[in-house]
């Protein structure tokens, strides 16, 4: 009953393509957006820009990183490259007085063109072998990044990262920070929403799921991988721009290393493969995962009265990390929005259970 | 757009002497083939005789080492696959190649795709760009459907729905892209009396009121004879009879092939 | 740089090149019988040799004690490994066993870590560090003992694999569904392979803490056994052995020779290069079979 469909009828086919069909949907989305906008208001800072921000960026590039996974089917293991590619290319950018509005716009044109380079193994391999060279092109990049003192700023450097200056103005304070990620989480969600409903979603989704079958309709594979490819890229370096712009304010190479490129490939599998509320779960998730971690060890700690190596509670989260990774595969293997959607759908004809087909 | 618009008084399809081999095989061999606009064009022979080597080199998938493949009067041999597409050339394969995790409505609208102008820009500005072009596109796409009478399965997704019924859906996708020539690789294989009455139907009206080309493979020769205005028989790659599908049938080179050598000698 | 420093890295290269190959043939072990990428198999190296450093400082056991007590475990952790986390997986899309491998990459190495903490311990075999010369070429005493390790253990794989259960193995890469239908176990012999897989991860644990310690550092062995397991081809373990060599030289010389010139820390840039150099040219490998994944 709370998400009613009978009643609903469309009267023509663009009401029937809405984003949203079921009111209930619409009441939830915009109640959401609502209190997105107000939680400056109404949310202490601390927990706004240590995990609403970062959660909200991070959304936008697991995204990035799930069109090219979910729809195009195309193995990804070097995202936090491109992500890295795009957060270098806005602060030299900004550092050379470029407009921060811009510079993230380069930032993505940059990324998307030297992500298009996976595109290439892609035009070749697929499967295991692209996830193979993918990873092997991670490591090229990370290598350049760090031994190129033209881009890292010199060796074990960080580069300060310029106030983000919009039409003129300096966003300093965190509620503006906020919304500077809010908006572009928010662009790139109503664009994936786009996708799922046009012919480019489509024309990814057939090139995924038979490669002959889309040659057929007159689908061409390879300029639709390389689309998936800059697409994706285009997203991925831009968020990783506003993370550097919002949240680190500062850039090093580590902050893209191989170890992110996998963490976000666990926040669009932990989360559900294609789908976009999916992404929003999974980046929660591994975000939040090591410091619930470590408050629930410290809890732990103090109940129990035991007492933990400073190595061991280092290295715990991180073990607690790949364990779960681990469960969830083995549990519930199409993810967090699984979980969701299984509610959701039992909320569809609540309390009517037994109508369920 | 007219008929003739579509490539004046050239053949729809012309094969000269088209040769296909795989490592030693010979799975074609000096086809020669001319399809006439608005004709139903029977390709039958035993299996693996050649019959979808012929498919996939028309369409690209296999470009025929030799000859020549004519569309309307223009030279196709060797085009890749997507861009024979674009042509208005549209298939159907032996055995089915939809898109299964999705559903039939976008197997059909997946159809359309030569006729859309898919991009990053128009999904981006959606409501400024795309959605006037995507509800036309569904428009014609709700067409193909009460044509094919698939209303019922809409919404299914097409991994769920009988095999029957998949067969339409394939033929539906193919038609949406408002093709000139079709291709249809057996389409009622494994279908019953009735359901091949029906997709028999469905072939005939889609040359009558959509008028579509239609090349049809199939081993039911009593649907040849009874659709096809002209046909072509083969073996072995070569060719052993073409002409009227009640002169073909009653060759005795056909009637070997099909029957074996020992039930013809007299 | 001269022509017997060049060789000099080129031999010692070819020995560092043939370890490597201990840890590529354990990704083929299992790519061979269950078509999984193993990129866990770097921090089972890792993972073994802490379990070593535990039987010989903790328990006190001699070294050729406490390393036959670590491949017995290894091989209980191997098997535990494929029993619990990989078997639900078959039949699962590439992506999802590639995350599970990723998963217990990080399990295993953060694991370790946990319970032994980071920092580097080292670890003697009682290799003599005299210098040992090939003709004028200096020659490293730890490599040439691993490579000789190594070779071992691929005339032992030459042999197992015409035992009777190599035979079976060898039936299940070639097409499980078949080994199935005629009775073979595939569960078992998938399982036996990640025991035997964690085995020689063991044995190049041990070869490799006594190069450069235990310590984290032996977890991105992967990226190396990786290299050497796609250039060899993914099924194939003679070229396991010899794509060793290969990336050992090719490392070698070209680390020698860019080293100056980029500031060093050439090495893994030349890795990922042929990775991808052997993924865009040829990507069965050398000896690997051609059906693999093209597009
Ligand atoms: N990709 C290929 N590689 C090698 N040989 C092939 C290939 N495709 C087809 N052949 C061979 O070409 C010959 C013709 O095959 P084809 O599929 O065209 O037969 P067919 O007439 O469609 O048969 P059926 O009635 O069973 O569909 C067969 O001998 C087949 O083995
Ligand atoms: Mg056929």
């Amino acid at each position: 009953m709370l998400f009613r469909q009978a009643g609903i009828f469309h009267t023509d086919y663009s009401a029937d393509r809405a984003l949203f069909p079921i009111p209930a949907d619409r009441w939830m989305i915009g109640i959401l957006l609502l209190l997105a906008l107000a939680a400056p208001i109404y949310m202490n800072t601390l927990y706004l820009s240590s995990y609403l921000l970062p959660w909200l960026v991070w959304t936008a590039g697991a995204l990035g990183l799930n069109l090219i996974l979910g729809w195009a089917g195309q193995f990804h293991l070097g995202y936090a490259a491109v992500m890295g590619i795009g957060a270098y290319a806005a602060v030299h950018a900004t550092r050379a007085g470029i407009p921060w509005e811009i510079a993230i716009v380069l930032a993505g044109i940059t990324a998307a063109v030297i992500g298009s380079v996976f595109a290439f193994a892609a035009l070749r391999v697929k499967g295991l072998y692209l996830a193979l060279s993918t990873l092997a092109l991670q490591f090229v990049m990370d290598w350049t990044i760090s031994h190129v003192p033209a881009i890292s700023g010199g060796t074990q450097a960080t580069l300060q990262a310029p106030d983000i200056r919009l039409l003129g103005w300096a966003v300093t304070s965190d509620a503006g920070l906020y919304y500077v990620a809010l908006v572009w989480c928010v662009l790139v969600t109503s664009f994936m929403l786009n996708l799922r409903r046009t012919a480019l979603g489509r024309a990814l989704v057939a090139v995924r799921e038979k490669d002959y079958a889309a040659a057929v309709i007159g689908v061409n594979s390879f300029y639709f991988k390389l689309v998936a490819f800059a697409t994706s890229s285009f997203i991925g370096g831009v968020s990783g721009a506003i993370l550097i712009g919002t949240f680190y304010h500062a850039v090093t190479p580590e902050q893209f290393s191989v170890d992110v490129s996998i963490q976000a490939l666990a926040m669009v599998i932990v989360g559900g493969l294609g789908s976009i509320i999916s992404s929003y779960f999974g980046a929660a998730f591994i975000l939040l995962m090591p410091g619930v971690m470590n408050s629930f060890i410290s809890w732990a700690a103090t109940k129990f009265g035991f007492s933990l190596g400073i190595e061991t509670l280092a290295h715990l989260p991180q073990a607690f990390y790949g364990a779960l990774i681990i469960g969830f595969l083995l549990i519930e293997p199409l993810g967090l929005g699984k979980i969701y959607n299984n509610i959701r759908d039992y909320l569809l004809v609540w309390p009517f259970g037994y109508t369920k087909k | 757009m007219t008929l003739k618009d579509r490539g004046g008084d050239a053949p729809v399809l012309e094969c000269r002497s088209v040769e296909r081999r795989f490592s030693g095989i010979v799975a074609l061999n000096g086809i020669d083939m001319r399809i006439e606009r608005g004709e139903i064009f029977g390709l039958v022979g035993p299996n693996g005789c050649g019959k979808t080597t012929l498919t996939n080199a028309i369409t690209g998938f296999y470009p025929p080492q030799r000859g020549h493949i004519l569309l309307n009067g223009r030279d196709i041999t060797g085009l890749a696959p997507h861009y024979v597409a674009t042509l208005g050339v549209a298939r159907t394969f032996q055995n089915l190649a939809l898109f299964n995790g999705m559903s039939v409505l976008d197997n059909i609208l997946l159809g359309r795709h030569i006729h859309m102008k898919p991009s990053v820009g128009r999904t981006a500005l959606y409501w400024w760009l795309a959605r006037s072009d995507e509800t036309l596109n569904r428009a014609a796409v709700e067409d193909v459907i009460d044509f094919l009478q698939l209303e019922s399965v809409r919404d299914e997704l097409v991994d769920g729905i009988p095999i029957g019924l998949k067969k339409r859906v394939e033929l539906a996708r193919a038609l949406a892209a408002e093709p000139s020539f079709l291709i249809l690789d057996e389409p009622m294989a494994g279908m019953n009396q009735e359901e091949k009455e029906y997709m028999a139907r469905f072939i005939l009206d889609a040359r009558d009121e959509r008028n579509v080309t239609v090349l049809l493979i199939e081993h039911h020769m009593d649907v040849i004879t009874g659709i096809c205005d002209r046909m072509l028989a083969l073996n072995y790659g070569e060719m052993i009879g073409s002409g009227v599908p009640a002169d073909v049938v009653a060759d005795p080179r056909v009637i070997e092939a099909y029957i074996g050598g020992a039930h013809v000698a007299r | 740089m001269d022509a017997i420093s060049l060789m000099e890295s080129a031999a010692n290269g070819a020995l560092i090149g043939l370890m490597y190959s201990l840890v590529a043939m354990g990704i083929v072990l299992i790519y061979k019988s269950s078509s999984v990428p193993n990129l866990a198999q770097g921090s089972m190296t890792m993972l073994a040799a802490y379990v070593l450093l535990a039987f010989a400082n903790s328990a006190g056991a001699p070294i050729w004690a406490a390393i036959s007590l670590a491949i017995i475990t290894m091989f209980i952790i191997g098997m535990a490994i494929e029993r619990v986390a990989l078997r639900r997986l078959a039949g699962r899309p590439i992506i999802m066993i590639l995350m599970m491998t990723l998963g217990l990459e990080i399990f295993l190495r953060a694991g370790s870590m946990t319970i032994w903490g980071g920092t580097t311990r080292p670890m003697n075999l009682g290799i003599s560090d005299a210098p040992l010369f090939l003709g004028p070429l200096l020659i490293n005493r730890a490599y040439a003992f691993g490579a000789v390790v190594t070779i071992a253990m691929f005339g032992f794989f030459v042999l197992f694999f015409r035992s009777r259960m190599g035979v079976v193995l060898r039936a299940i890469s070639d097409d499980y569904t078949a080994a199935w239908s005629v009775g073979i176990s595939v569960e078992r012999g998938v399982a036996l392979s990640w025991a035997m897989s964690a085995v020689v991860a063991t044995i190049a644990g041990v070869l490799w803490s006594s190069v450069q310690g235990v310590d984290q550092s032996l977890a991105q062995l992967l990226l190396k056994g990786v290299t050497v397991a796609v250039l060899g081809g993914l099924d194939s373990i003679g070229g396991a052995l010899l794509a060793g060599v290969l990336l050992g030289v090719v490392e070698g010389i070209a680390s020698s020779v860019l080293d100056p010139l980029l500031g060093g820390a050439s090495r893994d840039l030349v890795d990922a290069a042929m990775l991808i150099l052997t993924i865009l040219i040829r990507p069965h490998g050398l000896f690997g079979r051609h059906d693999i994944e093209r597009v």
